[in-house]
Formats: structure tokens, C-alpha cells, sequence
């Protein structure tokens, strides 16, 4: 009989002449850590890459220089935000944006709201098909869509420029807050409607203290994907705008190509703070974790 | 009068008959379990008296109403989910008062009645949690709660039990009969758990493919059950089969298996075609060791040598396995207790049971 010792003693010796027998070229453990620092090494790379131009655009904007040198800057001020503060084509810019994005979000949250519900009401079948035509704007190059809003404008006389806007970026953000809503939608099951329906609510106050509450999540993220989106467009806005009406978007387009300042990165700049405020407060009021988490309704 | 009436209720999805003429009639204050194996229509059936799905034939009443056109929420319907359906959004209180607001209770008496019902449930205190925030146990005690604070007529538990865990279970399901017969609810109990079937139930139904096949009190679907469906699905049972033999003396009959057997059985009060099946409970053997010497025999004992095969320890109960000859197993389940003496694989037994506890079918 050996004791503990000798017996683990012996245990070890066994399993170092097993390695050394077989000789492998890479161990198992080997090829894992290997694949770790790969992994770990494009997960690196990737997020450089991405960040690469935002360091470079808040970089640039600093610069104190009169023309775009290169980069980087060798001196800085905040002679661009200056700039960007008197620039009144890009404040009507800035002003039809939110103004648009604001109204557009709104519409685009209820009315997807409402789509998404008559969508998880519908047959499997029927579901498919409908849900496919609502998205069918993620897919669809932009400039189709703005080509045939343009065609379609044409037909009536005098539309007013902000509501052609409205109506294109109703379009491309409803696929986002139809999406989010039917994945919030999702995790409500069918048993919590059934429990208060048999607790003596009717489908009306089902709707009001059940369904609502437990979509909430996913209309708010819908809401602040179609924000993003909305803010974001160029395209659209390109076929919709004329040269009194425009957005953000379209005004720093056409700066950056008639003019050579870098009022263009401040814009970037004070656009990425405004968006890191919003989603702040977005995720103080809802918890953006949980709004763009799926399955948010699951108890467990 | 009958809280609950259904007549000849049968359920159709496509060609399939998932419930087919069941009547069922259940007094106040009364716990029916319904129990059946799996796909048998069980959840059907419930939802077709709450309200969720409409019979293709046959009538539901309750109290005396006939409720074929009304929708769930007029249906004063008690629901236990299996998954308890507890609303994530609402705290215990809110999800214990939900009901109550829509069932006309008062807004002033509603706080009172959350306490009593959560001290009914032994959950007092916890008003203010989130049901993400409570053990499955908790949950299904506020489950329960939301579905009786209304005072439904009737309560419709689907499996109440099956989502915990085995020990639970046991202590719950006594919690869940004495809180039933404290509030005098008139209850149907769906699981197919012939355990928690035969204790909670004042009665039980056992459904087969849509059928309802027996209904009666625990002891009798136990003793005497009506069919060999029933036998197999509630308890143990050891099978075989058999012709009738020659001998026949002072009301048994004795058969012969197919294995060359011979067992004596209460003679059925019907003569029937000579092929039957018989059902001997594993609990109803006692093992003897070959050597001793057997007592006399009188007309109503079975002896039968056998070669234990396996014994297996499982706590308050140890299942024996028996070989008979012929190779047939046999499951003896004794108590284990020390006065019994042990046994060990490759010992030979006598299996010794009475005649009247042999089933006939
Ligand atoms: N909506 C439906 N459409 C088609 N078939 C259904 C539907 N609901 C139930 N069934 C079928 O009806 C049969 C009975 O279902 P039911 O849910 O009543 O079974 P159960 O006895 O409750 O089973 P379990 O113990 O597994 O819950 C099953 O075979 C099921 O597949
Ligand atoms: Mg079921």
C-alpha cells in the first residue's frame, strides 16, 4: 500500500514519460494559448482600427493650425469650435437634424410599436412575409429609395421639404423599431397574457398592463437605433433636401467639399459628445444594457 | 349543485382528437386531479374550462352556467401556470392585486387582502420583491396566491409541482393541500404524477389518448384498478401472462404463465376467454429465503422459487429483483428495515403473495 505521497509521486512520473514519449510538435495547451494571443491580437487590431479615425478626427479637431496639415497636429486650440459656433449653414444643419430626427423617431417608434404587435398577432405564415416587406429598407440600397421618394414627390406640387425628409427617414428607421419591438415582443410569452386574461382583465387592459410594459425595452432601443439613424443618413437627405433646407449630415458633405478648415472635425466632434450624452441619459433612464439586450421579459 | 359541469366535451386540432367526450361534474369545495400520461389532453381540458379554447362539442357549465360564449376574464377562473406566469414587471404585491382589480374588489380592501393572502402563503414581507428576485418555491407560492385572491369559482392548477426540484415538491405539495382545503376551493389538479395525483385528490380522473378512462377515490384507482392501462399507470406492477389452468378451489382460479407458472388468483366474477393479463404489485411480495422451511399453505397464497438477481438500496424502500424460472424478472420492493434479513445476488428466494392481491385483466 503506498501512501498519498508516493502514490501522487508515482502519478506524476507516469504522466511525464507519457509526454515525453509521444513527443508531440505543440501540446494541446500549447495550441490554446496560441490561439488566445491570436485571438487576442485581432481583437486588438480590430479595435484600433475602429478607433483609429475617431482619435484622429478629435485630434484634428484641436489643431491650431489654418490649413489641414498632417497629421498629427503640432499645435492645438479650440479656434474650430469657435468656428463651428458662428457657422450658420451648419446650425440650420444641426437645427433641421434633430428637429427631423426627434419627429422621426417618434413616428417611427409608434407606428413600428403598433406594426410589430399586428405582426406577432399574425399566422406564421403571414408573420414571415409581412416582417420580410417591413425590413426590406435595411436591404435596399438608399439611393433606390430616395430616387423613387424624389419620382414619387414629383408627382404633387409644392411638398414641403421637411415632410419629403420625414417621410424618407420614416422609411429607412421603421425596419429598426419594428425589429427591436418584435424581439421585445418575443420574450413576453404567451402564458403571462393568458395569466391576466384569467385574473379578469380584458384584452384592451392586457395590452395596457402587460404587453406595453414588457415591450417597453424593446421600443426604446428601437427608438435610439432609429435616432442613430436618422441623424446618421446622408443619402435620403441627398435626393430629399433642397439649398434651404438640410441636414447635418449633407451640410458637413458639402463643407468638407468646397472648403478647407477642419470646422468639419469640431462638427464630428461635438456630434460624437452629443451622441455620448444622449446614450448616458438614455441608460440612466432604461438601462441600455437591458434595452438592447433581447429576452429582457424572461424572469430567470 | 355541481361547481362544474362538462358534458361530452371533445376537442379537435385538424384530424387530431385531443379531447374526446369527457363529462365531468366536480362538487364546491371539492380537488379533483386529473392524471394522465403526457399528450393525454390534460392541459387541454383546462384550457377549454378556463376559457382559452373552444370545444368542438359537448357544454361546460359552471356554477349552473353555461360559460360556451363567455371570454376567459368573465369566467372567474383560478389559473396555475407550470411556469407560473408571474408578471416580471410588478412586484409580489402588485402581481397578488392584479386580479382583484379587475374582479371588482374594492381599492380600499385590496391592501389587506394582498397580507392575508401572502400570509396564507407564508410569503409575508416580500410585497416588495420582484418575482426575478424569489427561489421557484417563492414563485409558485405567489402564483398561487394571485389565483386565489379573487376567489375564484373554480382554481385550475396545471402541474403545479413539476418545476421543482424532488424534495420541494413534497413539502410544497402538502403546503399546497392544507392552503386548498383552508380556503374551501374547488380545485382541479393536472400533473402526471400519480403521487401528487393520489394525494391531493379527493378524487382522481385518469385520462388516456383524449379519454377519460377511471374515475374514483385514490384507494380505488390503487386497488382495484378498472383496466390494464390503469394498472400499468398508477403504481409498479409486474406482468404476465397467462391461461386459465385446470384447478380451480373456494373462489381462486389458478392460471398458468407462459413461463410454465403457476398463480392463483381471486376468480373473476365473469368468466373470460381463457387468455388473461396478470398484475402483481411489487409491494405486495414478501421475500423468504428457500432454506427455511415454508409454513402450510392455504388456498389463497402463491409460492414461487426465484434466484435474486439484483438489490438495490434506495432508502426507505429496496427494490429486489427476482428471477423466476423461465427468465421472467420480478420486482419485490420490501422496506428496509433490520429486522428484515438482507439479501444477496445469486441467493435463492421464495416469492410468497396473496392470491387476492393478484389483479386479472
Ligand atoms: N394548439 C394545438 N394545436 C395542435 N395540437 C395541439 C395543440 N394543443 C395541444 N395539441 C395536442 O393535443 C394533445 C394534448 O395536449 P395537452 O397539452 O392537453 O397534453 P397534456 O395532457 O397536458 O400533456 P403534458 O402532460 O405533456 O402537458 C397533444 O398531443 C398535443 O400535441
Ligand atoms: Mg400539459
Amino acid at each position: 500500500m503506498l501512501s498519498t505521497k508516493e502514490r501522487l509521486n508515482a502519478d506524476v512520473t507516469v504522466r511525464t514519460k507519457a509526454l515525453v514519449g509521444a513527443k508531440p510538435i505543440l501540446s494541446k495547451r500549447r495550441v490554446d494559448i496560441l490561439l488566445a494571443i491570436a485571438v487576442t491580437a485581432i481583437i486588438a487590431v480590430t479595435a484600433l482600427f475602429l478607433l483609429f479615425p475617431v482619435v484622429v478626427t478629435v485630434l484634428m479637431a484641436f489643431d491650431a493650425r489654418d490649413y489641414i496639415g498632417p497629421f498629427p497636429p503640432t499645435e492645438l486650440s479650440t479656434r474650430w469650435f469657435g468656428k463651428l459656433l458662428e457657422d450658420a449653414y451648419i446650425w440650420a444643419g444641426f437645427r433641421t437634424s434633430l428637429l427631423l430626427a426627434i419627429a422621426t423617431t417618434a413616428a417611427a417608434a409608434a407606428m413600428g410599436a403598433l406594426a410589430a404587435l399586428a405582426i406577432s398577432w399574425m399566422s406564421p405564415r403571414w408573420r414571415d412575409f409581412v416582417t420580410t416587406m417591413f425590413l426590406s429598407p435595411l436591404v435596399l440600397p438608399g439611393v433606390i429609395i430616395g430616387f423613387g421618394l424624389l419620382m414619387f414627390f414629383a408627382a404633387f406640387n409644392q411638398v414641403p421639404v421637411f415632410l419629403k425628409l420625414f417621410a424618407g427617414h420614416l422609411i429607412i428607421t421603421l425596419p429598426f423599431t419594428i425589429r427591436m419591438t418584435l424581439v421585445g415582443l418575443a420574450g413576453i410569452s404567451q402564458t403571462l397574457r393568458e395569466a391576466a386574461l384569467s385574473l379578469g382583465a380584458n384584452e384592451r387592459q392586457v395590452f395596457f398592463t402587460v404587453t406595453l410594459p414588457l415591450a417597453k425595452n424593446g421600443i426604446a432601443a428601437g427608438a435610439i437605433f432609429a435616432f442613430a439613424a436618422s441623424m446618421d443618413d446622408l443619402t435620403i437627405s441627398l435626393f430629399m433636401s433642397d439649398f434651404q433646407t438640410y441636414t447635418l449630415p449633407l451640410a458637413l458633405t458639402t463643407l468638407i467639399k468646397s472648403s478647407f478648415d477642419l470646422t468639419i472635425a469640431a462638427a464630428a466632434v461635438a456630434l460624437m459628445g452629443l451622441t455620448i450624452v444622449l446614450l448616458i441619459v438614455l441608460d440612466s433612464v432604461l438601462g441600455l444594457e437591458r434595452a438592447m439586450g433581447h429576452g429582457t421579459n424572461r424572469i430567470r | 349543485m355541481n361547481v362544474l359541469e362538462l358534458k361530452d366535451v371533445t376537442k379537435k386540432y385538424g384530424g387530431f382528437t385531443a379531447v374526446e367526450n369527457v363529462s365531468l361534474e366536480l362538487e364546491p369545495g371539492k380537488v379533483l386531479s386529473l392524471l394522465g400520461p403526457s399528450g393525454c389532453g390534460k392541459t387541454t381540458t383546462l384550457r377549454i374550462i378556463a376559457g382559452f379554447a373552444a370545444p368542438d362539442g359537448g357544454t361546460v357549465q359552471i356554477a349552473g352556467e353555461d360559460v360556451g360564449q363567455l371570454k376567459p376574464y368573465e369566467r372567474n377562473v383560478g389559473l396555475l401556470f407550470q411556469d407560473y406566469a408571474l408578471f416580471p414587471h410588478m412586484t409580489v404585491a402588485q402581481n397578488v392585486a392584479y386580479g382583484m382589480r379587475y374582479r371588482g374588489t374594492p381599492a380600499a380592501a385590496i391592501p389587506s387582502r394582498v397580507k392575508q393572502m401572502l400570509s396564507l402563503v407564508q410569503l409575508a414581507g416580500m410585497e416588495a420583491r420582484y418575482p426575478s428576485q424569489l427561489s421557484g418555491g417563492q414563485q409558485q407560492r405567489v402564483a398561487l396566491a394571485r389565483a386565489l385572491a379573487t376567489d375564484p369559482k373554480i382554481v385550475l392548477l396545471d402541474e403545479p409541482l413539476s418545476a421543482l426540484d424532488a424534495k420541494l415538491r413534497l413539502e410544497l405539495r402538502i403546503e399546497l393541500k392544507e392552503i386548498l382545503r383552508s380556503v374551501g376551493a374547488t380545485t382541479i389538479v393536472v400533473t402526471h404524477d400519480q403521487e401528487e395525483a393520489l394525494s391531493l385528490g379527493d378524487e382522481v380522473v385518469i385520462m388516456h389518448a383524449g379519454k377519460i378512462v377511471q374515475r374514483g377515490a385514490p384507494t380505488q384507482i390503487y386497488q382495484s384498478p378498472a383496466s390494464k392501462l390503469v394498472a400499468e399507470f398508477v403504481g409498479r406492477s409486474n406482468w404476465f401472462q397467462a391461461t386459465r389452468g385446470s384447478s380451480s378451489i373456494a373462489g381462486f382460479t389458478s392460471y398458468v404463465t407462459s413461463d410454465g407458472v403457476e398463480i392463483r388468483a381471486k376468480s373473476p366474477p365473469s368468466d373470460r376467454d381463457g387468455r388473461v393479463n396478470l398484475c402483481v404489485r411489487p409491494e405486495h411480495i414478501e421475500l423468504m429465503d428457500s432454506a427455511v422451511t415454508e409454513a402450510p399453505r392455504d388456498a389463497d397464497h402463491n409460492s414461487i422459487a426465484g434466484v435474486v438477481l439484483d438489490v438495490a438500496s434506495l432508502g426507505p424502500d429496496v427494490h429486489v429483483v427476482v428471477e423466476l424460472p423461465g427468465k421472467a424478472r420480478f420486482l419485490a420492493i420490501r422496506k428496509n428495515v433490520r429486522k428484515i434479513p438482507g439479501l444477496a445476488p445469486g441467493q435463492c428466494v421464495r416469492v410468497l403473495f396473496s392470491a387476492s392481491d393478484v389483479l386479472v385483466f
